[in-house]
């Protein structure tokens, strides 16, 4: 009897206690919003938490970080479209743009960007600013940018002729193929199967262009028919694996996948975890049959649309469009500045393999900014399945493409 | 005013339970009707106005998109196949629990209930190398005794029946908990009464054991049912739907359309559509039961 009335009680005053920790909590967030001194800024890097101390000792500010993993931000941002409740300041991925543009989440920057001096749209890289336009807006500010090339083995490409890396496509086709001759198990390069802006590129390489006028019959183009072939033959021929197969960078070291393309994280991941490789890598930048342009990623800054601290979050921008803390920034994540008197700071300037990141920069595009991007790139990743591994014709798969493809265009 | 007090008590202490279950489980679903029946996308999320209702369009779409009927396929096959399985074998392990010693009852309990607690990304982790073509453990055990190496996950039917594996294993501890109590229930003295009278233990088993146990059964059978038939997390994790939308499940298809498309009032008819399959699966079985009890 003694025991249950413990309990009771015991359980009474767990409940009373959560009861006012929570009401605490939501109290807490409730004066958060309402002061002005506090910045509530969502981002996907774990590290700014730390790298904002600078600021706030800066000017005084509480910034309020709040991180999350890439994976799980589209669905958060989701949510605060949906409630409109959002941050002050938050990052976006460069694909998002049009997206969460359509929908009006962000703030329209033009009218703001003449009264700071870092946010002159001319100081950073003129395919980032492009990416981060919507309809006449300018909907973000470039924070860093991010960009493919090859990463290839140097003593293994040397010995099928190519020791400073193939150049065009052909020269890729040629080596993988002598690479894979070398026996089972042996692959020429590792093609991205789930990166869905990779097709586009390939397709830019091929001369197309994507025309937002034409739609869907941007598909039906004989050069990105190309693109789609040249995309199906390293699988045809099992130049590249069709499966899941190794852990890539065991694959790299051990040299039966020698060649795949990666971003700038990339460089330093290789450094700390295969160091026995060193000396033995290098980065090319996109092969090329009429063009070597690379896709323009990365991040941008933007304000919510509702958002009631503009003045304060256009400063914190400010601070951190600054070339000074974006070279602070590469150095902490080695994330490339999308500002471009950044660039010239002699830590990137002096590393080789991050010149190639530099030289790619010049050769980039914006992916079509339009809010059903996402949905066309990734059913074209499915798409393309179909012809490799289903062995599916290409020209019926096409045509069923450009069919899903108008459908998504016209909703 | 005691009568008064009487009366309202009952509905006093159900209340926390009703307005719980309103918000959070009958406002939702009929909420996701009404956009069943619209076009909702992000841009209608933000700006309500520009939603407009398509009637009964996202349904007739539904039923002509091939993705969609393979997902159907596909978790009909998840289903057929994994519900048995599942059931059969939690209580084989539970049957097996209740005959041996108390300390590894014990032991193995926790063992089998391991996987049911254990955060699915880890899982996914584990066996991501576990079916890996070139240096999973299986084929590696397999390569052992001159067995070529099985494409676990890049085989349409094989990764099904890869995923049909790894759900039965972490789905087992909480049937097999269920079970176990049901069984270690069964008062000693049937059994005694049987021995005396000669009976094998076939005999206990098919005459004492499994009709004692036969609401557990029910129960277990309506519920891994429903959740064989709202199968996500283990594609989700495991394939991403993949190889050529092989695995993809009804329930991944609506998070598909719904997080990955905001296509929400597209995902909202495919889900209203799994959500009147389990009803009438449990119905079937609800009936089926009342039968079998007649």
């Amino acid at each position: 009897m003694l025991k249950q009335k413990m309990s009771f009680v015991l359980f009474l005053t767990v409940a009373i206690g959560a009861i006012v920790l929570l009401s605490a909590c939501s109290q807490d967030e409730e004066q958060q919003s309402e002061s002005n001194d506090t910045l509530t800024v969502w981002t996907m890097s774990q590290d700014l938490e730390k790298f904002v101390t600078a600021y706030e000792e800066e000017t005084g500010v509480t910034v309020d970080v709040q991180s999350f993993p890439w994976d799980n931000a589209h669905e958060k941002l989701l949510t605060a479209v949906a409630s409109g409740e959002g941050p002050d300041v938050l990052q976006i991925g460069s694909t998002w743009v049009a997206e969460f543009g359509e929908a009006g989440t962000f703030l329209d920057l033009s009218d703001h960007i003449g009264d700071y001096e870092n946010l002159d749209l001319n100081n950073f890289y003129e395919e980032a600013v492009a990416s981060a336009q919507y309809k006449d807006q300018t909907v973000g500010i470039p924070w860093y940018v991010d960009t493919r090339v090859l990463y290839y083995r140097t003593d293994i490409l040397a010995e099928v002729g190519y020791p400073d890396g193939p150049e065009t496509w052909d020269d890729v086709l040629d080596a993988s193929r002598q690479l894979a001759d070398r026996g089972e198990g042996q692959y020429g390069i590792e093609f991205p199967r789930t990166d869905e802006n990779f097709p586009f590129m390939l397709a830019w390489s091929q001369g197309w262009e994507y025309n937002e006028a034409e739609g869907a019959a941007n598909f039906g183009k004989s050069e990105f028919k190309e693109s789609v072939e040249l995309y199906n033959t390293f699988f045809e021929e099992e130049l590249s694996q069709s499966n899941d197969g190794k852990e890539l960078y065991q694959a790299f070291s051990d040299g039966s996948k020698p060649m795949y393309f990666s971003g700038p994280w990339e460089i330093d991941q290789l450094r700390d975890q295969i160091p026995e490789l060193d000396g033995k890598w290098d980065l090319k930048v996109m092969p090329k049959t009429e063009t070597n342009d690379s896709m323009i990623g990365g991040a941008h800054w933007s304000i919510f649309h509702n958002s009631d601290n503009v003045d304060q979050a256009l400063d914190f921008i400010n601070w951190m469009s600054d070339p000074e803390t974006q070279v602070d920034w590469y150095e902490t994540r080695n994330e490339l500045p999308s500002n471009l008197q950044a660039w010239e700071d002699p830590i990137l300037a002096k590393d080789d393999k991050v010149n190639t990141f530099g030289k790619q920069l010049e050769n980039t595009r914006a992916l079509p900014v339009i809010p059903e991007f996402n949905q066309l790139s990734e059913e074209l990743i499915n798409y393309l399945e179909r012809i490799y591994r289903g062995g599916e014709d290409v020209d019926t798969v096409l045509e069923e493409y450009q069919e899903e493809a108008a459908r998504i265009l016209n909703k | 005013m005691n009568s008064f007090k009487m009366k309202i008590t009952p509905f006093l202490f159900i209340l926390p339970a009703v307005i719980l279950l309103t918000i959070f489980t009958f406002l939702p679903i009929i909420i996701s009707l009404v956009i069943s029946f619209t076009d909702m996308d992000l841009v209608g999320l933000g700006n309500l106005s520009s939603v407009q209702f398509v009637g009964v369009e996202n349904f007739v779409r539904l039923f002509q998109d091939e993705v969609f009927l393979q997902s159907m396929g596909n978790t009909f096959f998840y289903v057929v196949i994994g519900v048995p399985l599942a059931v059969s074998t939690s209580f084989i392990i539970a049957l097996a629990l209740s005959n041996v010693s108390n300390w590894m009852s014990n032991t193995f309990r926790v063992i089998f209930y391991m996987p049911s607690i254990t955060n699915i990304v880890a899982i996914a982790v584990v066996w991501g190398f576990l079916y890996n073509e070139e240096y999973g453990l299986f084929n590696y055990i397999l390569s052992l005794v001159n067995i070529d190496a099985v494409p676990w996950l890049n085989d349409i039917l094989i990764a099904k029946i890869s995923l049909i594996i790894l759900a039965v294993w972490k789905s087992n501890g909480v049937s097999m908990l269920i079970f176990l109590a049901a069984i270690q229930s069964i008062p000693k003295t049937y059994y005694e009464a049987a021995e005396i009278d000669g009976a094998n233990w076939w005999h206990k088993l098919t005459k004492i054991t499994i009709p004692s146990v036969s609401f557990a059964t029910f129960f277990v059978i309506v519920t891994t049912l429903i959740g064989w038939l709202q199968f996500f997390e283990e594609p989700f994790v495991m394939t991403e739907g993949g190889p050529l939308n092989g695995t993809n499940s009804i329930a991944l298809f609506i998070y598909q359309e719904g997080f990955q498309y905001n296509e929400f009032g597209y995902g909202a008819a495919a889900s209203f559509v799994l959500f009147v399959i389990v009803i009438i699966a449990t119905a079937i079985q609800f009936k089926l039961r009342k039968k079998e009890n007649l």
